[in-house]
């Protein structure tokens, strides 16, 4: 038992840091019923964006179907992650691999 | 719904002959959105982590808040100024943000009720089955847009 519990607790702690780490995507994805204007103005709202950056990510998710907006820790993404579907918006967080 | 002017954060909206009931037809379909349709994550290994059941609470939540809050707004005669051809409605930046939120549900839950088909509302065929759906959708983002473009149109 004393062998183990040392690797136990390294591993908590380990685990613990990573959640820490801004290693978390929100990520935007397609769907054909939200407006893009709306879309823009959700992101300018959460993110505090001006409207440029807000519209290219906007056009990222029209195009390409999803957009990586922003990258950040557990807690934070998943802060994020609940703002944009209370404005119902499909999006989801993501491990960075 | 047009905007009439901007002054301190009030916004003042002038409503056609029967848009007032419109509005509140649209707003009365809220939350339309089916619970536990929104997924943290993809991946199950970050939804077991960040517990899913934390934001179906908070959706939920808020799907109870917005009802009262729909109910309050719609019994609010103070706030509608009927003239004799139109109504005049005062709102503030944070409620159009909130209605934008619950027009958006409406819209978004109705084409998850119809199937979340590819087609646009306007492209869809209308049968006895789908025409509220179709309707629901048309009427929240007609309003959504009339809000979109005063928050544009802001001085």
């Amino acid at each position: 038992m004393p062998e183990v519990m040392p690797d136990l607790e390294r591993e908590e702690k380990t685990d613990s840091k990573s959640e820490q780490e801004p290693g978390y995507l929100v990520i935007c994805w397609n769907d054909p019923v939200n407006l893009m204007d709306y879309v823009t103005h959700v992101f300018q709202s959460v993110f505090a964006w001006q409207k440029q950056k807000a519209e290219f990510h906007m056009l990222q998710v029209h195009n390409q179907g999803k957009s990586v907006l922003i990258r950040e820790s557990l807690e934070k993404a998943e802060h994020y992650v609940h703002q944009l579907q209370k404005y119902s918006l499909h999006a989801t967080m993501e491990r960075d691999e | 719904m047009r905007l009439l002017r901007v002054e301190n954060d009030k916004y003042v909206f002038r409503l056609g002959k029967g848009e007032r009931e419109l509005l509140a037809i649209a707003l009365s379909l809220y939350p339309a959105i089916p619970a536990a349709h929104q997924v943290i994550s993809k991946s199950q290994a970050i939804a077991n982590k960040t517990n899913q059941h934390l934001l179906d609470e908070a959706l939920a939540e808020q799907r109870r808040e917005n009802k009262k809050r729909v109910a309050a707004f719609l019994a609010d005669a103070k706030r509608f100024h009927e003239t004799e051809t139109s109504t005049r409605v005062t709102l503030t930046g944070a409620e159009i943000e909130w209605l934008l939120q619950v027009l958006n549900d409406v819209h978004v839950g109705s084409w998850i009720l119809l199937g979340s088909p590819d087609e646009s509302s306007s492209e869809l065929i209308p049968t006895d089955k789908n025409v509220q759906f179709i309707d629901a959708m048309e009427l929240a983002r007609w309003f959504q847009s009339d809000l979109l473009r005063a928050f544009s149109e802001k001085p």
